[in-house]
């Protein structure tokens, strides 16, 4: 990093397509940067890693008032002080790139806790613009903010933005094209502080593109990127001030950044005063209150299990795996669809070979179609509908504060729930996903819970739908997997060694779920998962058809014979078994079959619903386990899953038999 | 641009990878990930975004 001082630049249209006035966008994450930067720049827009790091930079050009700019999308940050490498990045370019105006963006709602960087900025020196956005939300708060007076109080223009709605867009043009950088107020902290400050700054002699104040500042924060720099401006004279900056910090030890944040929330209140009213006792909006019961857990655990209830339970097993399935595949497909079909090939083929293929017992259309179209699809629709309700509610970040600590005793965090919820929807998308978890252990503790316990949509809706006309069948299955994943969890968290990082998150508004949003999500999702499984219930029709015509298919089923027996369930599960290698759904779909069929009683369809779900992962699952984790992961999670799951079915079956609770 | 489910955070979809080239579903599966959280976003359909370029078209 360059701090060294650099001429500033006249800001002129030049004529020859290079910008005059470099524009910054900087503030915390989530405050609408990205949002205005597009607003601003249109399409003109480039996206590249910053030099040296991982972090994507968003930079833009437009002409404003007949002078061009290059606008820049820093990465977000909380102060100037970098902890993070986006932060460590968005430090670099206020700083190296000597942008001519740099826009600090806050939120509104959250104006004190944000004032802090500003202040920050202004400390620095740096040429800054305060934009106020999200004034919208703000107002149907009931939040009144004095521009003017906040103007006056800091030296700087200030704008109010909605930059969604695009308003305070050309009061921010103006303000950036006619920005006068001479003008900025002057913060003072207490008197010690201060009196400290003045000795180190006493000792440096050198040129920098921040304030004296504010290196000194991050001196005492023991910033060594800024230490370095202070070392090769100073040369001869750096010793002495390690020296006074070694001193001083030793004096305040205990409470240095405690003090400074203090005395900084003190100059904030200061500014705040006169510009900032809320409503007398504001009465939370529901919004508010319903995000705030969601992150407790005396009103979250029950609100889980509502949403649970009334989504899962209700919503997708009665209505999509029962009333909509049962039209569906019952009445279309085994009524009318599958029988024209039947009569149509018979007529029309010969070979009854071939016949068998499309029409047979495992055929493509009679199996493969009608497991996609007819059972699957109505259970995803279903779930994905509700999945993407809670998804636009922004109930998910709240589900992860909600359970991080239970999270924590299995080696877990909030993060998890990522991965978790991703599950749900596709387990293998899920496995992916656990590589952004931040340790190792993370990874392999979520890798071998969404192997073992986390259905997908579709095997979830089946089994719901399944169980929903036994409702203590449910709850048997509800709490055993339950048990196994805190159990497994718990004992993989002793057996796997690492510590377990630490979760914070930012949360998003809580809302009510748009209709186009929901309705966009759901048919996107659909339509993914559509061209996603259609083509491989095509291919396990083919296998099974192969697998029949061979005699390796009845061969495969005998071997399997005694397990299915030791585990209390009649030869044809075996089948379904079969079927949940190729896919979780598709093994699934052939329970459904089963009970349809009236194979399965109330005990022998809990047990091999919980033998199914816990059974080792699909395909695609298995080969992304191995990619992710190496082979011998993934082959130890295949065994141990497998070798759980039936253990797990035999002692439940033995347990309903003892007990006769089913 | 796109609004993450999960996290909140804006963005473009044009600034982030979709699929991920080591998964097997990475032919089929379109998904956006948020470059802040990396939960996995569904895009908008084409057939969604053309009709709301008609909608903006007859409406402008």
């Amino acid at each position: 990093m360059n701090f060294g001082k650099k001429p500033a630049s006249t800001p002129v249209a030049d004529g020859s397509g290079n910008c005059a006035l470099k524009v910054a966008l900087a503030g915390n994450p989530n405050v609408g940067k990205s949002v205005l930067f597009n607003a601003l720049t249109g399409a003109y827009v480039t996206v590249s890693n910053y030099p040296g790091t991982s972090v994507e930079v968003a930079r833009g050009s437009t002409v404003i008032g007949g002078v061009s700019c290059e606008i820049i999308d820093t990465p977000g940050m909380y102060s100037i002080l970098p902890i993070t490498e986006e932060e460590r990045v968005a430090r670099e370019i206020l700083l190296h790139e000597s942008p001519d105006v740099v826009i600090h963006v806050l939120d509104a709602r959250n104006l004190e806790r944000m004032l802090a960087m500003t202040l920050q900025l202004i400390e620095a020196g740096l040429p800054v613009i305060l934009v106020v956005n999200i004034m919208d939300e703000a107002e149907r708060m009931g939040l009144a903010i004095d521009i003017p007076l906040l103007a006056e109080k800091l030296g700087i223009p200030v704008i109010p933005t909605a930059a969604a709605k695009k308003r305070g867009l050309p009061e921010l043009r103006e303000a950036i094209v006619g920005y006068d950088r001479k003008r900025h107020a002057v913060f003072g902290y207490g008197r010690k502080l201060e009196a400290d400050l003045m000795e180190i700054m006493a000792l440096m002699s050198g040129s920098y593109t921040l304030s004296k104040k504010s290196i000194a500042l991050l001196l005492l924060q023991r910033d060594e990127e800024v230490a370095g720099i202070v070392r090769a401006a100073e040369g001869d004279a750096y010793p002495a001030i390690e020296e006074k900056v070694r001193d001083k910090m030793f004096a305040r030890r205990d409470s240095f950044h405690l003090d400074l944040s203090l005395e900084r929330k003190m100059v904030v209140k200061g500014l705040m005063d006169g510009v900032f009213s809320a409503p007398d006792k504001r009465k939370p909006v529901f919004g508010e209150r319903l995000s705030r019961w969601a992150v407790r857990p005396l009103t979250g655990i029950p609100l889980l299990l509502i949403t649970l209830y009334f989504g899962l339970y209700k919503f997708v097993g009665s209505f999509g795996a029962g009333t909509v399935v049962d039209f569906l595949e019952g009445t279309l497909f085994e009524g009318y669809f599958n029988p024209w079909i039947i009569s149509l090939t018979n007529r029309v083929v010969p070979w009854e070979i071939v016949r068998e293929l499309f029409v047979g017992e495992y055929g493509i259309i009679t199996l493969g179609l009608r497991y996609a179209v007819g059972i699957i699809l109505p259970i995803v629709t279903t779930f994905f509908l509700f999945f993407s309700l809670l998804e636009d509610s922004g109930y998910f970040p709240r589900l992860a504060l909600l359970v991080d600590r239970l999270f924590k005793k299995i080696g877990l965090t909030g993060r998890a729930v990522i991965p978790m919820v991703l599950g749900f929807g596709c387990d293998t998308m899920a496995t992916m996903v656990t590589r952004t978890l931040e340790t190792m252990r993370e990874r392999i503790i979520a890798t071998l819970l969404l192997a073992l316990a986390i259905p997908c949509s579709a095997q979830l809706g089946v089994i719901l739908g399944l169980l929903s006309k036994f409702p203590g069948a449910l709850v048997v299955w509800g709490v055993c997997m339950l048990l196994i994943f805190l159990l497994v969890g718990l004992l993989a968290s002793k057996v796997v060694p690492g510590e377990s990082p630490m979760f914070y998150m930012e949360l998003p508004p809580m809302r009510l779920p748009q209709l186009s949003n929901v309705l966009t999500k759901t048919y996107s999702r659909m339509q993914w998962y559509l061209m996603e499984i259609l083509p491989l219930f095509i291919l396990a029709s083919v296998l099974l058809w192969l697998g029949k015509i061979t005699n390796f298919f009845q061969t495969l089923v005998g071997w399997m014979e005694p397990v299915m027996s030791a585990i209390g369930l009649p030869r044809e599960t075996t089948v379904a078994f079969i079927f949940g290698f190729f896919r979780r759904d598709y093994g699934a779909a052939g329970l459904y079959d089963l009970q349809t069929e009236g194979l399965l009683d109330a005990r022998q369809l809990t047990v091999a619903a919980v033998t199914l779900t816990l059974f080792i992962p699909c395909i695609a699952q298995f080969l992304i386990m191995q990619k992710e984790r190496g082979t011998k992961v993934a082959v130890a999670i295949g065994l141990f899953v497998s070798g759980l799951a039936f253990c797990t079915g035999y002692l439940l079956n033995r347990f309903i038999i003892l007990t006769g609770i089913l | 641009m796109i609004r993450c489910g999960f996290c909140g955070h804006e963005f473009d979809e044009g600034q982030v990878k979709t699929g991920c080239a080591s998964c097997p579903m990475s032919s089929g599966c379109r998904m956006v990930k948020c470059p802040r959280c990396n939960y996995e976003n569904p895009p908008e359909p084409a057939l969604v975004r053309k009709i709301r370029s008609i909608l903006k078209k007859s409406g402008s």
